[in-house]
């Protein structure tokens, strides 16, 4: 095979420009790990001090033992579920379909830290659906507090990430064999169960694998659910060592953040094996099959019900605690809502210039940051794109990468490059210093976007340029992107909401003309300032959903 | 008032009681045009701060309203990073500015506003307490009936032995484990008075509920989710009073630990002489009574109002426990001795 050496030299480059990026961050971090103190400290001295404190902590085992379980036990909830979802969304006539998915994908949207505290005013001790529980049925069933209500809730609001790997891989498949078993007699259920399940199933290991991985990095649900009990997992652990020390210890940090790496590293390479076998599934060449759709029968409306159902628990419910409180002063036990309402909370939020700033900054990056974002995702996925190569396998890993890191200590990691690299010193009080953290931290998700619509491009067609003569580039430029323009505007769809939504990474860039909603969120919530938090969550939602909206009325589809 | 009608007829003189040579420090300051801030204050509370400042030297500042450990490490960074670091650092966490005065990274500076202060409110002419903050207790007066109602800790204390089951679960306070405040606190209250002890295992029995932010435990108190809430700094306390009449909050009577906001000038501000013109603004009766109408509570004796040491100090009498502005709060940091407390707290809530 001959390579033009203009694509040669760009492939390469580019993957090298990523792995400057990628591990920049990381490298950091595992050299701070080996350190007495922070690598600035010219105290610091090599040593293996921090590793023998993490592991004779009790507390740590107990957390990497409750991360486990909260892991395979969201696993277990998300990918049935997902999958089911999927099914019924993709393959079955459950009525208002096209309503369904929007909502469907919301919980991928919606910070964790801000549906927890719903919760809380919801389905609490106190809350109004357990108060009005009570009045009825006396004590209320449930205690959110618990490690089991942890890992349903973990579990319900990952199902989504399950449900777009898993329906791009039924859209993917031709429906025939459905058909035929639905012909023959088969139930709803059977025909789930025994042709699509078994046709779907590496897309649904890969997604397994993936909520897995998220699982070991959750952090909004375990910190505030967690609260109360003390429950800890590895990544609240990590605020714990900060202050049992006293002062922010980041060895001890680097420590954990190692150990997830360690864990998360196989958790790649499985799914990398996984992929490999899922892409003969995956490929779809250019000839359309019309897919008719798994009639329900009298299974419609069920159906219709569970999903309804998870969309209660996972969003309603939540979402109403959350709306409620931002429109009282008090709430709880003894307290009349009526006698409490008001507007007040939303005036003193439009008072706050920080606020202001915050709404028009995070839509700001949201829209040309994600963008721009799109724009970086797709040059590196041109570069991996049909290169049977060490680099493009090495560049599979490296994205990975950035996503085992919870996204404060990516923050902070990325502060610090930032800080110490004098040339780009200048940039890290602006907005390109979140940006930048942004585009790091879901370099996962997005490149797994834009590469899904690579994929879709059968490479015939490619081929056909090269065959004629045209060059890499130029049959990535005049073939490929134009194939996956309506992918691309996709994946920026998902990257804005997704860039609405981030919260912890941009905490410590936080400053003037750098606040976004998100990391505002987080420091005022440590500052005990509930009202402003929950408003601005809501501002923030409504944002999502103006998104979500706007985007779906211009003909935006959620799927390539 | 003095101060402020000089200040407003003409910027540039010198404040009344400041030496001569003052004069310098506000032409600098003013070449320098603006000034960075870090701080736990809420950017709303100090914003009238802010616009006097502002009003009086026509010096721009730029507030970054961070938390305690966030500000610690932008600090230590930028220090080390030689780029340059903000010009005042003020935090809710004194343990941690005087670790970093402690360790060459603030400025001596010595203010001529020293003499409005306390003793204890110095630390060797570098690091400056500029708030007098009752720590709090709170609880839910709908719910906890008049005569449970404590007044002290010593109250507290007997409420939870005598009520325990009705208690249970009902009374929060900071985890010494997760928050440096909350540790900070329970070590004072040991100091303060050593049958703390027997108060943290009144509160091990009733199950309490300990959590990392003073939000989260003012929300669920006012919420019935639970009933009491140790040490709350009364700043927060009375702003959240204000939205929910069912928060009581009073200074326990035996002993009331006081906090203050420490401010410093780092060693490698940009704007130096903009950070001492404000650092003595803060500490000056012009922006103190502006510190007690913000609710923060004015550390300077002779300034009036419902929230200043003066009035805090009429109704306390000796009971005040100021926290001091000195090495002294170092030893909380020593990891040794810091691992020995949590074992302890650990061993008496038994958890």
């Amino acid at each position: 095979m001959t390579t033009a050496p203009a694509g040669f030299w760009a492939r390469r480059a580019i993957i090298a420009v990523m792995a400057v990026f990628v591990l920049a961050p990381l490298l950091l971090i595992a050299y701070q790990s080996f350190l007495t103190a922070p690598f600035f400290d010219p105290k610091a001295q090599l040593s293996l001090w921090a590793y023998d404190f993490v592991f004779a902590e009790a507390d740590f085992w107990k957390a990497l033992t409750t991360t486990t379980a909260l892991a395979f036990g969201m696993t277990a909830i998300a990918v049935p579920l997902g999958a089911l979802l999927a099914f019924l969304l993709t393959r079955t006539d459950i009525p208002a379909r096209h309503w369904l998915e929007p909502l469907l994908l919301a919980p991928i949207f919606m910070s964790p830290l801000v549906l927890a505290f719903g919760y809380i005013v919801t389905m609490g001790p106190v809350g109004f659906l357990t108060l009005w529980w009570q009045s009825y049925f006396g004590e209320a069933p449930w205690n959110i507090y618990s490690f089991a209500a942890l890992v349903i809730v973990a579990g319900l609001t990952h199902a989504p990430h399950v449900y777009l790997y898993a329906s791009a891989a039924l859209r993917a498949l031709p429906g025939d064999l459905e058909e035929a078993a639905r012909v023959t007699g088969a139930s709803p259920a059977r025909v789930a169960l025994d042709v699509s399940l078994p046709m779907i199933m590496p897309a649904l290991l890969f997604s397994g694998v993936l909520i897995l991985f998220l699982g070991f990095e959750v952090f909004g649900l375990p910190l505030i659910f967690g609260d109360p009990q003390g429950l800890l997992v590895l990544s609240t652990y990590l605020y714990k060592l900060t202050n049992k020390l006293g002062v922010p210890s980041y060895q001890l940090m680097a420590v954990v953040v190692m150990v997830i790496l360690v864990i998360a590293l196989p958790l790649v390479f499985v799914q990398r094996f996984l992929l490999r076998t899922a892409q003969r599934f995956v490929a779809v060449r250019g000839k359309a099959v019309r897919t008719n759709l798994v009639a329900l029968g009298a299974w419609r409306w069920p159906a219709f019900g569970l999903i309804f159902g998870w969309f209660f628990v996972t969003i309603l419910v939540p979402m109403a605690g959350l709306v409620l409180r931002s429109f009282v002063s008090s709430w709880g036990l003894g307290i009349t809502l009526a006698d409490v309402l008001t507007l007040d909370n939303y005036i003193e939020l439009f008072d706050d210039a920080e606020v202001v700033s915050a709404i028009v900054n995070t839509i700001g990056i949201a829209v040309i940051g994600g963008a721009l974002s799109i724009a970086c995702y797709t040059v590196v996925a041109l570069a991996q794109h049909r290169w049977p190569s060490a680099w493009a396998k090495f560049a599979d890993y490296l994205i990975m990468l950035p996503r085992a890191m919870p996204g404060i200590v990516a923050g902070l990691a990325i502060f610090w490059v930032f800080l110490f690299t004098k040339p780009i010193a200048g940039l890290r009080t602006t907005l390109i210093a979140v940006w930048v953290a942004y585009t790091l931290v879901w370099l996962a998700y997005g490149m797994r976007l834009v590469q899904t619509a690579l994929l879709q491009v059968a490479p015939e067609l490619e081929e056909a340029a090269r065959v004629t003569g045209a060059s890499v580039v130029r049959a990535m430029r005049d073939v490929t992107l134009p194939l996956i323009r309506h992918g691309m505007l996709a994946a920026w769809l998902l990257i804005l909401l997704i860039f609405v939504r981030e919260y912890s990474t941009a905490v410590y860039l936080l400053g003037p003309g750098t606040e976004v909603i998100g990391s505002l969120v987080v420091s005022r919530w440590n500052g005990g300032a509930v009202d402003l938090v929950t408003c601005l969550s809501c501002i923030n939602v409504a944002l999502i959903s103006c998104g979500l909206f706007v985007a779906l009325r211009f003909g935006v589809k959620l799927h390539g | 008032m003095l101060a402020s009608v000089a200040g407003s007829a003409d910027a540039q003189s010198v404040p009344a009681g400041y030496p001569a040579e003052y004069a310098q420090i506000i032409a600098d300051a003013k070449k320098e045009g603006s000034l960075t801030v870090y701080a736990t204050t809420d950017a709303k509370v100090a914003a009238p701060l802010i616009k006097d400042f502002e009003a009086l030297y026509g010096i721009k500042i730029d507030y970054n309203d961070l938390n305690s450990t966030e500000l610690y490490n932008r600090l230590i960074a930028e220090s080390a990073a030689g780029t340059g670091t903000a010009d005042l650092s003020w935090s809710s966490a004194p343990d941690l500015q005087i670790k970093l005065a402690a360790d060459g990274l603030a400025l001596a500076y010595a203010s001529p506003e020293i003499s409005g202060l306390p003793k204890w409110a110095v630390m060797e002419n570098m690091a400056y307490g500029t708030t007098y903050e009752p720590m709090a207790i709170i609880y839910n007066k709908a719910l906890v009936p008049a005569e449970d109602a404590p007044k002290s800790h010593k109250d507290l204390t007997k409420l939870l032995v005598n009520k325990t089951a009705a208690y249970k679960g009902k009374v929060t306070a900071y985890d010494p484990e997760r928050s440096g405040v909350g540790f900070l606190m329970m070590n004072r209250d040991v100091k303060a008075d050593p049958s703390s002890w027997e108060l943290f295992k009144a509160l091990g029995a009733a199950d309490i509920k300990v959590y990392t932010s003073a939000g989260a435990m003012i929300e669920k108190v006012g919420s019935g989710e639970h009933l009491i809430a140790l040490n709350i700094f009364a700043s927060y306390g009375l702003l959240s009073m204000k939205k929910n009449p069912n928060l009581a909050m009073f200074w326990p009577s035996d002993y009331t630990l006081i906090a203050t906001r420490v401010a410093f000038i780092p060693a490698k501000a940009k704007h130096p002489a903009a950070g001492k013109l404000f650092l003595d603004y803060l500490l000056s009766k012009r922006g103190q009574a502006i510190i007690a109408k913000g609710e923060l509570f004015s550390i300077r004796e002779d300034v009036d109002g419902k929230e200043t040491a003066k009035k805090v100090n009429e109704e306390l009498g000796d009971k005040a426990r100021p926290i001091p502005v000195s090495r002294e709060l170092l030893e909380t940091l020593e990891q040794s001795k810091r691992l020995e407390f949590l074992n302890q707290w650990q061993a008496a809530v038994k958890k």
